[in-house]
């Protein structure tokens, strides 16, 4: 598989390391249903075939964390963005 | 090494110490020359929003034709190389207190941290450059592909390098130090069919 | 004694005859030439038996001409080279090669084990499924040793690979996979329009059925314009041709796994030359143009060595000049293999009858033959063969009854496969195409397109057309300029066929799979069992799943189980393949990470320095360190390990711990940030000093630990465990970059710039005093416990200090840049000479910190709270961190939880082991009552006995209890006292000191 990043160019996935779903979001630690939330942050997650959009680090490159939209039937990529760019909304359009 | 054969290029070499200096492989004129050196280096990190800035004062400080993506820039003494997003090494062959001397350049942009004793360099010289480190790089690294002044960070038989090329023949590897003695058994096996001679320049290429 | 090559004809060929090679088989010594293969260069000899079958042993001789070969499996080599199950039909031969036949005892003629025969019925399809049913005892003792002796492939190379194998990496534009007309033609258009363009074949010499056929090329013989082609494409500098390369596998994002034979050619290796190299191409385009597998018909004794696939005859006589055999009749149902039958005999072969199971066949074919005295019988079948090695054939017709034929070779051909297997790898369908009656490519990987007979184009016109188009069209979509290609002429073939499969009348086993011993009956089982599906047929049976994959079995198999069923092919369909194509050596696989170069290794500062130290080395992560350092007369490990930790505890010792991770920070938000990923609050720790921290992941568990500084207001510097440091460094990273983007830190990796010494014992001050320069103060005052300060040591050398210890010994960590790691070392033990500095190791480390009660990585086994860990009280409760709330669950906090404990043995003579599980007194041994396990042993020479850190139910409550250490690995039980974890000095006042 080859992942684009956006600073480094084209790079063989060996390069990555891989870490999961990338539309979760850190719960609030000061809610009520605190407990509850992070119990879903952590432990729960989809396994869709088809456009899932996932956390790639770039540990042998920039060292970047990328937003990856892939196909998990295909492993086609879509988009990958710097986290840091993709939290703007033209980021979030994925 | 009992258990390989006479012609294989690592036989006798002991793993854990580094490789001497010296001619390995193919007899004859070597397909590739690889020379080490310990430049002063120092990795420079630009602050939120300051990465052009950055890149400005470092052009204007050492001349060197930068931009905030992954190239080398080289002029004279100095070589600047984009690593990441506003992250960049500096390398110097003469100025002991390259630290300093960003520090000062830099002001606030940036954060500065020393990394002389890090890393070390091989430059890597000759016709089968590429050929050779085809055989540990995940990278495109045809002279069609990989023009001079061309940079990555990646990763050479499971080694993390930035790889730059020098010139029309000469290629640069930023090796860390820890690693220095395994990245030239990966050159001695890797180049061995063309034939290789091993440097040791250490400290001396520093000025 | 070398004997003519009998079979070898006069003229033609592609051999070259100025080389004579000497080669053996089963001893016996052979000549050939340059440019043959073993098989070719066997049957020059006139050898046709050459091995015994899988499972039945049956005597078979060589079947193709080609990387389809499922019965000339040899032997090539020996000793650490030996390689089984090569097939003959693709070993080129070189000077002194020495193949031997397999699977035959005592010899290949005469083979004992050849009664398996008799046994067939029991060994037939199923019979895995059928003997797994058997009583345990029965199969241990009696019927697995019968099989593995039986049933076989060759034997493994015996001791170490002497060769070495490299892998590599290139890219291209476009890859054409194979060398024959299609790809030819796809290489030229494609590397015409300046793309970078590979073209990969497994032969040594491209053009594929050009060199094995009779064709007329733009005016030139067809061997002669694929020399011509492929002398061009070697002229373009942007073409590389890659002969003796198997592209094997399609992979994601235009990835190909290829496999280069770059010496197999040589009886041992060129100096210097890898074996095999195993290639990464990343290709943006690729074109398939891997040909296509002729297919037999199936009858009984078509196994016979004789029995060969027409398309092998042909190139036999063409390519190597070879006659397969004295008296040649073909048996066939299309008009490709009449031509290449018509052209054997114009080479020189003897073909004496040409059997059709078809009523009508065109006459310019069948004129053609009986104008050379060839017999022709059509609407006709083979029924039967006899003989050990072919000696006659009994052909059936509705016109002439029932024939006996006496020759001694048969060419069968059923048509033709393309070889789809590469469009397979990405999941695609072969879809059966009934006007070619073939199963042709369906959905083809991204980028990939496929031409000529791999696409189902077998007349050689639109062969070379199909090839230049999807060559020029690959350049094109990469927008590379099309100049103008003109295909060269050739004359039109006839493809015409009738599907036939298997002559059900036929007597005698009749083979589907040759490799596999897969027989029709074998598939009408099958059926007859109910395992009719494709997928069951292939695993009930065992039908193409032997390293030849059924290239010459799959097809026909599935189409006798349509017969059988009454369905369609089409409706049956057919089972797909898996990378590789063809196998893959494991060394090329592993390139040059093979023993201590499996991964590369880490080498500490002080490394040589120790080494000549005479230091023991360990493997710890990627790093080697040093263990112990044993002296002369000192015993075992464990008596030199007491005297460093006695050293250190009664004086002085240094250790090298620079295999940490450190991690500087920088920015206005460190403080902000490290409160976030601690437990324990780091904002607010002053400039100058350090704190212990402990980080958890999110779920709860914790993470690592290690000790961080507060170097200037906006400066920090971490320690992490060495095992976690590129862990600990990319969960900073995802935090800074994912979580909280607003914060301004910086994060580099000083892990190799800074060697970090570690002295510990009570004149470790005095040492220090020693190294470091005038004006650093390091009195208790100025550079207290958990003080962290800069200077400079050795006379300028820049240095951090800081007053730590894991030893629970007054200590101090030195860190200095790396190239001055090992003067430090040697200047400390110049400065603690007269204290009889000791330098120690990792073993000795460890000791100290089990005495001390200090955790490490066996306790951070990832399944660890800090609470269980004793650490709970560190966390802060006014602050938010990593790992917090799900800290905070109710099975996380139950004061029942394993966690950690000292344990010393009841009987102070008994060796702790780490692993033992706890039991309470009088409990049964079973997990009801498991009560945790030992997580760390020491010998403690301070207390002289055995101690123990470890996880048990209850923690701190349970101390001056009693319980048993069970460990049923090593068959021992004991009693142990449970303890508080610091065996040492609890108060600390040693480090304080
Ligand atoms: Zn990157």
């Amino acid at each position: 598989m080859r992942i684009p990043c956006p600073y480094c160019g084209e790079r063989d996935a060996h390069e990555f390391a891989y870490l999961g779903d990338a539309t979760l979001t850190r719960p609030d630690p000061a809610a009520e249903d605190a407990e509850a939330r992070f119990h879903d942050y952590v432990y729960l997650r989809d396994n869709p075939a088809g456009a899932h959009v996932e956390w790639w680090y770039h540990a042998n490159g920039c060292r970047q964390w990328l937003k990856v939209e892939r196909d998990t039937r295909t492993h086609a990529i879509a988009a990958a963005r710097a986290a840091r760019e993709a939290d703007t909304p033209a980021g979030d359009a994925a | 090494m009992a258990d390989r054969s006479s012609h294989d290029p690592l036989a006798g070499i002991a793993f854990d110490r580094l490789p001497p200096a010296g001619a390995y492989g193919a007899p004859g004129e070597p397909g590739v020359v690889a020379s080490t050196a310990e430049p002063f280096v120092a990795l420079v990190l630009a602050r939120p929003g300051k990465a052009a800035s950055v890149v400005d004062r470092l052009h204007r400080a050492f001349s060197v034709a930068l931009a905030d993506r992954p190239h080398a820039a080289i002029e004279g003494n100095t070589t600047v190389i984009g690593t990441a997003p506003g992250r960049f090494l500096v390398l110097s062959r003469t100025d002991a207190d390259l630290f300093g001397t960003l520090r000062a350049i830099l002001g606030t942009d940036a954060t500065v941290t020393e990394q002389s004793d890090g890393y070390v360099t091989f430059d890597v010289t000759g016709d089968r450059v590429s050929d050779v480190l085809a055989k540990g790089a995940l990278i495109d690294l045809d002279p069609v592909a990989f023009h001079v002044g061309d940079a990555v960070t990646t990763v050479i038989a499971h080694i993390g390098v930035t790889l730059w090329r020098s010139g029309e023949k000469s290629w640069r590897v930023l090796v860390g130090r820890s690693y220095e003695a395994s990245f030239t058994r990966f050159l001695i096996a890797s180049a061995a069919e063309y034939g290789l001679r091993l440097e040791n320049k250490g400290s001396e290429g520093r000025g | 004694m070398s004997r003519a090559q009998r079979n070898r004809l006069e003229a033609g060929g592609l051999v070259d005859r100025s080389q004579v090679l000497d080669f053996s088989f089963d001893g016996k010594r052979y000549r050939g030439h340059a440019g043959d293969t073993l098989a070719s260069a066997l049957l020059a000899n006139g050898v046709r038996l050459v091995g015994r079958s899988f499972k039945y042993h049956r005597p078979r001789g060589i079947f193709s001409a080609g990387a389809e070969e499922p019965s000339a499996l040899v032997e090539l080599r020996d000793g650490g080279r030996r390689e089984p199950n090569t097939r003959a039909t693709v070993a080129e031969l070189y000077d002194g090669l020495e193949a031997t036949s397999q699977n035959r005892w005592p010899s290949l003629g005469l083979d004992v084990l050849s009664m398996n025969r008799l046994v067939a019925p029991f060994l037939g399809a199923g019979f895995y499924y059928k003997t797994f049913m058997w009583p345990a005892k029965a199969w241990e003792k009696l019927y697995e040793p019968f099989i593995r002796r039986a049933a076989g492939l060759g034997r493994a190379a015996e001791g170490t690979d002497p060769d070495h194998y490299e892998k590599a990496t290139t890219f291209c534009d476009v890859l054409v996979i194979g060398a024959g007309p299609a790809g030819l033609m796809a290489a030229l258009a494609a590397g015409r329009t300046g793309a970078r363009v590979i073209l990969a074949d497994e032969d040594f010499l491209p053009g594929g059925r050009l060199n094995a056929e009779v064709h007329e090329i733009g005016g030139q013989q067809g061997a002669a314009y694929a020399a011509h082609v492929a002398a061009e494409l070697a002229s373009l500098p942007n073409v590389r041709v890659m002969t003796r390369t198997t592209v094997f596998g399609v992979y994601d994002g235009g990835t190909y796994g290829a496999l280069e034979k770059v010496n197999d050619h040589l009886r041992v290796p060129s100096p210097f030359q890898p074996r095999h190299r195993f290639w990464r191409i990343v290709a943006r385009r690729a074109v398939l143009a891997a040909g296509a597998t002729e297919r037999p018909i199936v009858f009984g004794g078509n196994d016979r060595p004789g029995v060969m696939l027409a398309g092998a005859v042909g190139t036999y006589v063409q390519r190597f000049a070879v006659r397969p055999g004295r008296h040649v009749a073909l048996f066939a149902n299309n008009d490709a293999a009449w031509r290449g039958m018509l052209a054997a005999q114009a080479a020189g072969a003897n073909v004496e009858a040409i059997v059709d199971v078809r009523g009508d066949v065109a006459s310019v074919l069948t004129e053609a033959a009986k104008a050379k005295d060839i017999r022709v019988f059509t609407g006709a079948r083979v029924i039967a063969t006899h003989g050990k090695k072919l000696r006659t054939i009994d052909v059936a017709s509705a016109e002439r009854g029932h024939e006996r034929l006496y020759i001694d070779t048969l060419a069968v051909s059923g048509g033709w496969s393309p070889a789809v297997h590469l469009t397979c790898h990405h999941g695609g369908r072969p879809v059966w195409n009934e006007a070619v009656a073939a199963f042709v490519p369906g959905a083809t990987p991204p980028g990939l397109s496929v031409a000529g007979a791999a696409n189902g184009s077998f007349a050689l016109g639109a062969i070379l057309k199909e090839g230049a188009q999807q060559g020029a069209e690959a350049a094109e979509a990469l927008g590379f300029p099309v100049p103008p290609l003109d295909v060269p002429h050739t004359s039109e073939e006839s493809t015409a066929l009738q599907p036939f499969w298997h002559v059900a009348d036929s007597k005698g086993a009749a083979f589907v799979d040759l490799q596999n011993d897969v027989t029709a009956k074998d598939v009408g089982i099958a059926h007859r069992e109910g395992f009719r599906s494709v997928e069951h047929l292939k695993r009930y049976t065992t039908l193409g799943m032997a390293t030849d994959q059924g290239r010459t079995s799959n097809v026909t198999g599935l189409a006798i189980m349509a017969e059988l069923t009454g369905a369609s092919i089409a409706e049956t369909g057919t089972t797909i393949f898996r990378p590789p194509y063809t196998p893959v050596s494991l060394g090329a696989l592993a390139g040059h990470h093979r023993g201590k170069d499996f991964r590369p290794v880490r080498l500490t500062p002080t490394h040589e320095w120790a080494a000549k130290l005479g230091a023991v080395f360990v493997e710890t992560g990627p790093w080697l360190r040093a263990q112990y350092f044993p002296r002369k007369g000192e015993k075992d490990w464990l008596e030199t390990v007491t005297r460093e930790v006695k050293a250190v505890r009664s004086s002085v010792g240094l250790i090298d711990v620079s295999t940490f991770g450190k991690i500087d920070l920088q920015g206005p938000d460190v403080g902000t940030f490290l409160d976030r990923v601690y437990i324990n609050t780091f904002s607010t720790l002053a400039v100058g000093k350090a704190r212990y921290g402990v980080m958890l992941r999110e779920d709860g568990m914790v993470m690592d630990d290690g000790t961080t500084a507060r170097l200037a207001p906006e400066h920090y510097v971490m320690t992490t465990t060495t095992a976690n440091a590129a862990k600990v460094y990319q969960h900073l990273e995802f935090c800074l970059q994912v979580l909280w983007p607003e914060l301004d830190v910086s994060l580099a990796s000083v892990s190799e710039h800074w060697a970090q010494i570690a002295i510990a014992g009570p004149v470790a001050r005095t040492v220090l005093s020693r190294v470091v320069d005038k004006d650093v103060d390091v009195s208790d005052a100025a550079l207290p416990f958990m003080g962290a300060i800069e200077g400079t040591v050795m006379g300028g050398v820049k240095a951090r200090l800081f007053r730590l210890s894991f030893s629970g010994e007054l200590g101090y960590e030195i860190a200095v840049p790396a190239r001055q790691g090992a003067k430090l070392a040697q200047a400390l033990m110049e400065a603690g000479h007269e204290y009889g500095i000791t330098p120690y190791g990792t073993e000795a480390l460890g000791v100290m910190r089990i005495e001390k009660g200090h955790v490490s990585g066996n306790e951070l086994s990832g399944q660890t709270t800090a609470g269980d860990l004793g650490l709970g009280r560190m966390a802060s409760p006014k602050k938010d961190y990593i790992g917090r709330v799900m800290a905070g669950r109710a099975g996380l906090i139950d004061p029942d939880r394993p966690s950690l404990v000292g344990f010393k043995p009841a009987d102070r003579t008994k060796r702790l082991r780490a692993g033992a599980h706890f039991l309470g007194l009088g409990a049964p041994a079973d997990m009801a009552h498991d009560e945790g396990y030992m997580t760390s042993v020491a010998y403690s020479p301070h207390l002289g006995h055995w101690i123990g850190l470890g996880l048990l139910k209850g923690g701190a409550k349970r101390v001056g209890d009693r319980v048993r250490a069970y460990d049923p690995v090593r068959g021992e039980e004991f009693e142990l006292e449970v303890c508080a974890p610091g065996f040492i000095d609890p108060q600390g006042e040693r480090l304080r000191g």
